[in-house]
């Protein structure tokens, strides 16, 4: 057998591993969404006895015990806070790294260090600190904290990343002309670095919305929404899970397309500036 | 010159937030864990005495010991997996796929799912595993088995299932990084001198992608290390691992034993990551 016969025997064995791990992959997120549409007698699992939406109308006019929109809207306002305050500071941070300050190194292994503690003792810790301090578990409050401490991470080696392609030459052309630092920065730098703000900002967003190790040592008794399923998990396993599960991954999606759609239009607005 | 200047007071300022927040939610709290695991006495205050006794309590049970062997077990398990399959990926769809309008949707295929929440996706898996579920309902009616296997749902396999779907990212995106950066140069260079492809890979693709491969080891390490909620969610309670554990002490009221299984925990992963980097050099992947 000659190489190249070899070489495309590993090719065709390679996709179909690919593919096959992506239909692995891909196929819970799909079973989930189909059997979120099954009829009012179906269970959790095939048959589906029928197609409904009975079970998202449940999720909405759900009883006060396992009714998701409350968590839902804590989840919401968290996520967009955490989006907010993940820019803010991610853009200060990135832009302080330029700076090349005294102790730049040790700066950048704390925020790495954001990424690499796990969610499991941060929250602990957390936890342990409010404990000790007297200061009540909040889901804006504590949790709040913990969850910038983990998207901000995030947010701030995209913006790092931008900068480093950053012609700094530009700005250097607008200093000599006669403006001053902080309306270069505004009116040259920020326009350019704008789809890293906007990927900071969906991380900070995504991140939040989705997290649970974190919540669950932070938030005391008003519930985000993960925590607000999980419970529901240990109770019972109903279709109206899939039904919110599908809700939550579509709402992902759309975020997404927003902001790849947005990078798109930024990309084309600036070609023709 | 730039917008901001070299080691000027600015950078500081705008670094101080940033930095604060991080020690404040991170670094304090997880010291404060160590702290804590040395408490002794009975009230759990700040005034206890220091002691190794709630250290001598979990090495002293048997139950506790072989829980660490068999998370690292399982993480090792994990590891293999996700690092074989990941890099096959990376290396398809680097190296082996030349359709560029395929290669990105395969990519968007592959990443998607990354963005969506990680506990939904373990929660898909229940409808797949359980008795009545998917994966024994193709079995039957394939004809592979008579009765309904039980080994999925509440049981290791069915967690590493789940895991492998949610961590084969981690591994393959390093090393995705890295073959990017090898110019194809170096490859056709190799061709030249006569070397068969098998030789170019394992003497120049594989090596200038070691740095990829140790960093997505590092992360499935860590993620399954931590990974309480898919084990809580698919093996319901009667699998546990270690970060399970520090959960069930919280719940149970015994901070101290919580904090002390927090720091075996913590004591692994900053092992496993100090291994890593005898290997390779973080900081030369930026480069």
């Amino acid at each position: 057998m000659g190489w190249r016969t070899r070489s495309r025997l590993t090719s065709w064995l390679l996709g179909t591993l690919t593919i096959g791990f992506l239909l692995y992959q891909w196929m819970p997120i799909a079973t989930l969404s189909l059997l979120s549409f099954s009829g009012p007698t179906g269970g959790t699992t095939f048959p589906m006895n029928g197609v409904s939406l009975h079970w998202y109308r449940e999720l909405w006019e759900a009883s006060i015990m396992s009714d998701f929109k409350p968590p839902l809207l804590r989840s919401a306002l968290l996520a967009l806070a955490c989006s907010v305050t993940t820019t803010i500071l991610a853009v200060t941070a990135a832009q302080a790294m330029r700076g090349r300050f005294r102790g730049h190194n040790a700066f950048f292994y704390l925020l790495l260090l954001g990424i690499m503690a796990p969610g499991l003792l941060v929250g602990f810790g957390v936890a342990l600190t409010a404990r000790l301090l007297g200061i009540e578990p909040a889901w804006d409050g504590t949790a709040f904290l913990v969850h910038v401490s983990w998207t901000l991470p995030f947010g701030f080696m995209t913006m790092l990343a931008i900068f480093n392609r950053f012609d700094a030459r530009i700005e250097e052309a607008a200093l000599t002309l006669g403006a001053t630092r902080w309306v270069a920065f505004r009116r040259i730098t920020l326009p350019i670095v704008l789809p890293g703000v906007i990927g900071a900002a969906l991380f900070g967003f995504s991140l939040s919305y989705d997290e649970f190790a974190r919540s669950l040592f932070t938030t005391g008794s008003d519930v985000t929404l993960p925590l607000a399923v999980m419970a529901q998990l240990d109770r019972q396993l109903t279709p109206e899970l899939y039904a919110i599960g599908t809700a939550t991954t579509v709402t992902s999606f759309v975020a997404i397309l927003a902001c790849t759609a947005s990078l798109a239009l930024i990309r084309r607005s600036m070609r023709r500036g | 010159m730039s917008t901001i200047r070299a080691r000027s007071p600015a950078a500081y300022w705008l670094a101080l937030p940033a930095a604060l927040w991080m020690i404040g939610a991170v670094v304090v709290p997880v010291l404060l864990i160590l702290w804590v695991s040395f408490w002794g006495g009975r009230a759990f205050s700040p005034a206890s005495p220091l002691t190794f006794d709630n250290y001598a309590r979990f090495f002293g049970n048997r139950t506790y010991l072989a829980l660490i062997g068999q998370t690292l077990l399982h993480a090792a398990t994990l590891m293999a997996i996700c690092g074989v399959l990941g890099y096959c990926i990376a290396y398809f769809l680097m190296v082996k796929l030349r359709n560029a309008p395929l290669r990105t949707a395969l990519f968007l295929a592959f990443i998607i799912p990354f963005w969506t929440s990680a506990l939904i996706r373990a929660i898909a898996w229940v409808p797949f595993l359980g008795v009545n579920g998917v994966i024994n309902r193709a079995l039957l009616a394939l004809g592979i088995t008579d009765a309904p296997v039980e080994i999925f749902l509440y049981s290791r396999t069915g967690i590493s299932m789940a895991q492998v779907s949610l961590y084969t990212l981690m591994a393959s995106g390093p090393v995705v990084y890295m073959l990017a950066q090898i110019a194809p140069a170096l490859r056709e260079a190799a061709m030249t001198l006569k070397a068969p492809p098998g030789v170019v890979f394992r003497r120049v693709i594989f090596p200038l992608t070691l740095p990829g491969v140790v960093i997505g080891q590092v992360l499935v390490f860590l993620n399954v290390m931590a990974d309480f909620a898919t084990v809580q969610t698919i093996g319901g309670n009667k699998i546990a691992l270690l970060s399970n554990l520090i959960l069930n002490f919280y719940e149970g009221a015994q901070l101290r034993a919580a904090a002390v299984v927090s720091v075996i925990l913590m004591a692994c992963m900053l092992i496993g990551v100090v291994a890593a980097m005898r290997v390779v050099d973080i900081r030369k992947l930026g480069g």
